[in-house]
């Protein structure tokens, strides 16, 4: 610090320096965790969405609210060119027995095993076994249009933190039920295993496993009319297009168009939507972050001000002098100033600093999904630099009411 | 550097009243009338409270009268903003004041440097001026040090080295030795009319100790705001 402004008295009152300081870099540090965690996970999730195997999803409100899944899926594809796959996915928690042990709460997926493959992305395909071995690939013969009177092949593929969890391997038998009574569970056979994908905000699926669609639905109530609440349910039904159309976002909203035509009274999006709405509402949470920072900021910056009067008033007499001896008014402007921001600049780089190393102890030390969350975060400079940049620019404006004060001062009362 | 010529200063039906129709009114200054011709020695002396400090202030342009006029020259200069008035006060003022008022995060050299700093001296020319002036007051040796460092009579030594750093032609003394020994006293007064004496400087000194006023040729006598004295010596 210059001896000739402020700067060189705030050198003989460190305490209140350090105090500034740290109140800056608190106030600071809040929203460099709270924006690079935010931006990570999102950043994480629109990730996952550009990786995604389909690039249309129908979805209903309500629970399992698409009804006639299996003839909406060949319809899909029958008619709307440009689509490759369309996967009916029907999600439901169920009980699991094994021999000996059960029940056990168990996410369970039923889709059509040759729709469902080709809609996983690069991540996820490769933790599934390829062609899934689930007997009849289409679900046809079961379902049997609409009838489920088909033969049922009720093989089952587990996840493998189930797999080791529950002991039971690929050619065991495995019972499931709709609820925690054997009785009532169907015996399955296990054919395969698959990978759980990393998971952050959606169901952790760790304990899963996948089967037959129609399997499901009978299982589960949502199968054959009439006794079923919703016929042939499904949750959503993600659907694939070709290459070219995938990478034209205009050329995809044409089939987006055409796929909403079939199905006016469902949602249908495109995840190209899906990700302009995420970053959308990414957006809207860093703002939100940062209004939420800016009440710390503010108390960080109100302390700015007061530890700036306090050394105005403690230099009433220097700045009398100052002044008397004809010093420029600006001077003592520049040299409070230059306190301010000093202050207000080490403060930033503290708050940088400490909310950087925040994440990264939470990334290491803290559990579940609060670990993941940090371990995603992403120190954007931009958003960074501009939170610094706004720091100073607030700094000037607390700089600015001690600034005020010593210009006020009188100088023939501070020679008194 | 070529030293400010020494205005002649006039007051004209000079006031000064602090918080006028307050109910703290005080008048300081009740009208008054003052010339000092360029490079005369002016004592002001006269009991606590009677306004010599506040003439001294209004001389120096540090206050602006409440009525009346000051003028350097025959340019009112008293009633100039105090942008105007700051600056001629860097310039053409140089200040000793009882307590010092060295800036105590400053070394000697630092405080003796920063009216020159105010006034852009390069820094070349203002170390080496400021050097001079630290071992014309008998400094030498001692530019490093800080105000709690030095003794009473050191630092009124730096004091008067920054009071001459811009080459004032008019130089304001108010009880410049009130804290000093006798020793130190003596020394400073001697120090005091040399440098006053090789820049043909005014200087007006305000005190009430009859060895400091010896040193001036003119005396004027202040009572209740108003000049009730002014002898000067043959």
């Amino acid at each position: 610090m210059t001896p000739w402004g402020l700067g060189g008295a705030l050198r003989h009152s460190r305490l209140q320096a350090i105090l500034a300081v740290a109140a800056i870099g608190a106030a600071v540090a809040l929203p460099v965790v709270l924006v690079s965690v935010g931006g990570g996970v999102s950043a994480h999730e629109l990730a996952n969405l550009e990786n995604a195997g389909y690039q249309i999803v129908i979805s209903a409100s309500g629970i399992h609210g698409i009804e006639n899944a299996h003839a909406l899926a060949h319809r899909i594809l029958s008619t709307v060119a440009s689509t490759t796959a369309a996967s009916p996915v029907l999600s439901i928690a169920i009980d699991a027995f094994t021999a000996t042990g059960g029940p056990t709460p168990i996410l369970a997926e039923g889709v059509i095993p040759d729709q469902f493959t080709p809609t996983l992305g690069p991540t996820e395909d490769g933790l599934f076994p390829n062609p899934l071995p689930l007997g009849d690939p289409t679900d046809d013969l079961h379902f049997d249009n609409g009838t489920y009177v088909g033969p049922a092949t009720y093989d089952v593929l587990i996840s493998t933190p189930y797999e080791s969890a529950s002991g039971v391997k690929v050619g065991d038998r495995l019972w499931l039920g709709p609820v925690a009574n054997r009785s009532q569970a169907i015996a399955y056979n296990v054919t395969g295993t698959f990978g759980v994908p990393p998971s952050l905000l959606g169901p952790t699926g760790a304990f899963a496993i996948v089967l037959p669609l129609s399997d499901l639905q009978v299982m589960t109530g949502y199968g054959p009319a009439p006794s079923a609440v919703i016929p042939d349910a499904a949750d959503t039904i993600e659907v694939s297009v070709t290459g070219s159309v995938a990478t034209n976002p205009s050329a995809l909203n044409a089939v987006r168009a055409q796929v909403q035509a079939l199905v006016p009274f469902y949602g249908v999006s495109s995840l190209t939507q899906e990700a302009q709405q995420l970053q959308s509402a990414s957006s809207v949470l860093t703002g939100f972050y940062l209004a939420l920072s800016s009440v710390g900021i503010s108390v960080g910056l109100l302390f700015l001000a007061l530890v700036l009067l306090r050394r105005v008033e403690a230099d009433r007499r220097s700045i009398g002098v100052r002044r008397a001896l004809g010093l420029p008014g600006r001077s003592i402007a520049a040299g409070i100033l230059l306190d301010g921001i000093v202050l207000a600049a080490l403060g930033a780089i503290v708050g940088l600093v400490a909310g950087y190393l925040l994440v990264e102890s939470i990334a290491t030390w803290a559990k579940g999904t609060v670990k993941e969350a940090a371990s995603l975060a992403v120190f954007s400079p931009p958003v960074l630099a501009a939170l610094v940049v706004g720091i100073l620019l607030l700094s000037l404006l607390a700089s600015g009411v001690a600034t005020r004060s010593a210009l006020k001062i009188d100088i023939t009362e501070a020679l008194r | 550097m070529i030293p400010s010529p020494a205005p002649t200063i006039a007051l004209e039906a000079a006031t000064r009243t602090y918080d006028p129709g307050g109910p703290d009114q005080v008048r300081a200054l009740r009208g008054v009338d003052l010339t000092i011709p360029p490079g005369e020695v002016l004592s002001v002396e006269g009991p606590s409270g009677c306004g010599k400090t506040t003439l001294l202030n209004l001389i120096g342009l540090i206050d602006r009268p409440t009525s009346g006029e000051v003028r350097w020259d025959g340019v009112p200069v008293g009633s100039r903003g105090e942008r105007d008035r700051a600056r001629l006060r860097l310039e053409r003022v140089g200040f000793i004041f009882q307590r010092f008022y060295l800036l105590p995060t400053l070394t000697a050299r630092e405080n003796v440097e920063l009216p020159m700093r105010a006034a852009r001296v390069p820094p070349t020319e203002r170390n080496r001026r400021a050097s001079g002036l630290l071992e014309e007051v008998g400094l030498s040796g001692r530019e490093r040090a800080y105000p709690h460092q030095l003794s009473g009579g050191e630092e009124q030594r730096v004091a008067i080295a920054r009071a001459l750093a811009n080459s004032p032609g008019l130089l304001l003394a108010d009880e410049p030795t009130g804290e000093l020994d006798t020793a130190s006293t003596d020394a400073i007064l001697d120090l005091l009319q040399r440098v006053r004496q090789s820049r043909s400087a005014t200087l007006v000194l305000v005190t009430h100790n009859p060895v400091v006023s010896r040193i001036a040729r003119r005396h004027l006598t202040m009572r209740d705001g108003a000049i009730v004295g002014d002898v000067t010596e043959a």
